[in-house]
């Protein structure tokens, strides 16, 4: 049987493979304190990556049996969330040359987790102007 | 632009859900095509006409505002 075109994204396996994808992350993060040689912190590092692939390309599948209105909302929701980031970015450049930035609190690596956030955001908000 | 899909649905004592399920489509694209807030791609309106069995033009009009532009 065709699997109707508004099905969408399988939410279980989503799920799955982004607990996989932080899960791996965890360990690369746990890998990086326990070993020293350059060649193993470097495999540490990559860790994550084929998770993450896997991640990708579940979500880009499941984006392509969205139906029209949910790939629209989707894509406003990914260019709200990219520019809000960018804006961010930004701002924390600017802030890096105005005063000096506690690193271990308010550096690059502390923006990528306002990326999910941005974009849930921007989905409620795409969503709410389509009902 | 304006469509007379509600009436039409109305004519058929269709649910939202029945028409997005005879569409491939969800039941929002429905409710949103329905309220004006989104217009439908080309190949979603030729379908809506097919279903209804009427050319797209006698479903989906411009609004008048955006008529007397053109």
């Amino acid at each position: 049987m065709q699997t109707p075109a508004h099905s969408g994204p399988s939410w279980s396996l989503l799920v799955v493979l982004s607990l996989l994808f932080l899960l791996s992350y965890g360990a690369a993060r746990a890998l990086l304190e326990l070993v020293a040689a350059p060649p193993l912190r470097v495999a540490s590092a990559l860790l994550p990556i084929p998770f993450f692939a896997l991640w990708l390309l579940t979500i880009i599948r499941g984006i392509r049996e969205l139906d029209e209105l949910e790939r629209r909302i989707q894509l406003e929701a990914v260019a709200f969330a990219f520019l809000l980031t960018l804006i961010l970015l930004l701002t924390l450049s600017l802030l890096e040359i105005a005063v000096t930035l506690p690193p271990e609190d308010l550096s690059y690596r502390h923006v990528w987790p306002f990326l999910p956030i941005f974009y849930f955001l921007g989905v409620t908000i795409a969503r709410r102007r389509y009902q | 632009m304006n469509n007379r899909l509600r009436v039409l649905r109305a004519e058929r004592n269709w649910s939202q859900a029945q028409l997005a399920e005879y569409l491939e489509v969800s039941r929002q694209t429905v409710n949103a095509i329905e309220t004006g807030k989104y217009d439908p791609s080309l190949p979603l309106a030729f379908k809506i006409g097919k279903l209804f069995g009427k050319p797209i033009e006698e479903i989906f009009f411009p609004d008048s505002g955006r008529a007397a532009k053109s």
